[in-house]
């Protein structure tokens, strides 16, 4: 039992780590949430056996390593638009030859702009 | 009796044919598009719906365009550069030209519609590099590209439906038609970016699956004014819902 809390503590700190560097940094919040908990779970019980291991307080330095991430992700990463440059491009390119396009069309039966 | 009969017409015709009086040219609507979990949001693109007018010798049509771009924190992971575009009768709104340019994480697709409505068929090329494909497909009358639909919507007269109200129409993508309809849900306030709205509330589904029965996955908010332009969208995914909420909405009609 205290082994499988251990080891679940371990597993979802490493997954709350991992998400927490990718840009769905938000999503961490979920494991590193349910890694405290078996974490705690898995302290107490140690503790009552009288022998707390290491890899325990491991499990939570990674979850609050992940916390930090996200919270700092949360705070100050601003979400911008990247580089768009090559579909600026792309968009007049597409309208010059939608133009030409629309000229060999049939149109005549669209009023003008009164 | 003349007069009556005049007017009789007059209004069969306006009926009919559904006038544009929503969208204008030079109006753009930006929104951003986040993945929620649990109510737990992440921002992923940003869309942004644009509309102008484009000349040519014989017409002045109208065009529509949309455009969806990742964050820059997930273009090294999924970059995506997409290109939604249809020239329509100013009017009625009906498409003469279709464009479809994306770019999802590496993979790329182009695609082109040229309606004849008269013939009530379409000429389809696709590119993929250097591969190209023509087919023509035929239609029916009041096919309407994807993006021209999205603004059909907005000229459906939402004030005289009744609530549970349908309205259907299709749509031809990757060169298929698709039946689709909308349901109106009734009236709904929503804070948005954009202040506090009214908003018309509709689901939007294929006319095979039954709205009513609750079956709300993907719905839609409209402003309950002259504009009627989209302030927010909810789209079911398998884990969690997508989202579409407005951001700035600049040069609109009314």
């Amino acid at each position: 039992m205290k082994q499988l809390f251990t080891i679940l503590a371990l597993i979802t700190a490493i997954l709350a780590l991992i998400l927490s560097v990718l840009p769905v940094s938000n999503l961490a919040i979920f494991p590193a949430a349910l890694a405290l908990i078996f974490g705690l779970i898995a302290f107490y019980l140690s503790k009552k056996a009288g022998e707390v291991k290491k890899i325990i307080q491991f499990s939570f330095l990674l979850t609050i390593m992940a916390l930090a991430v996200t919270t700092y992700k949360a705070i100050f990463n601003t979400t911008e638009v990247g580089n768009t440059e090559t579909l600026v491009e792309k968009e007049e390119t597409s309208k010059e030859e939608a133009i030409e396009e629309l000229e060999e069309l049939n149109l005549e039966e669209i009023e003008l702009d009164e | 009796m003349k007069h009556i009969l005049i007017a009789l017409l007059f209004f069969a015709t306006a009926t009919l044919k559904a006038q544009n009086n929503a969208v204008a040219a030079g109006e753009k609507l930006v929104y951003t598009a986040s993945y929620n979990m649990s109510g737990v949001l992440n921002d992923i693109a940003q869309v942004t719906l644009e509309t102008s007018n484009v000349k040519t010798s014989k017409a002045t049509l109208l065009h529509l365009k949309c455009k969806a771009v990742t964050y820059s924190k997930w273009d090294n992971f999924f970059k995506i550069r997409d290109l939604y575009e249809s020239y329509v009768n100013p009017k009625t709104l009906t498409p003469y030209l279709y464009k479809r340019d994306i770019n999802e994480g590496g993979y790329s697709k182009n695609m082109k519609y040229t309606f004849s409505h008269k013939t009530k068929t379409v000429k389809t090329v696709q590119t993929k590099g250097d591969w190209v494909e023509e087919k023509t497909v035929n239609i029916n009358s009041g096919t309407y590209d994807i993006v021209a639909t999205l603004y059909k919507i907005r000229l459906f007269d939402f004030e005289s439906m009744q609530v549970g109200a349908k309205k259907s129409f299709t749509v031809i993508f990757d060169r298929k038609e698709i039946n689709a309809q909308i349901t109106y849900l009734g009236k709904e306030t929503l804070s948005t970016a954009i202040g506090s709205k009214t908003c018309y509330k509709i689901a939007v589904g294929s006319s095979e699956s039954n709205v009513i029965k609750g079956n709300k996955d993907n719905m839609l908010w409209l402003t309950a004014d002259a504009n009627k332009i989209m302030v927010y969208g909810k789209f079911k995914i398998p884990v969690g819902n997508g989202e579409l909420k407005i951001k700035s909405a600049t040069g609109v009609k009314n």
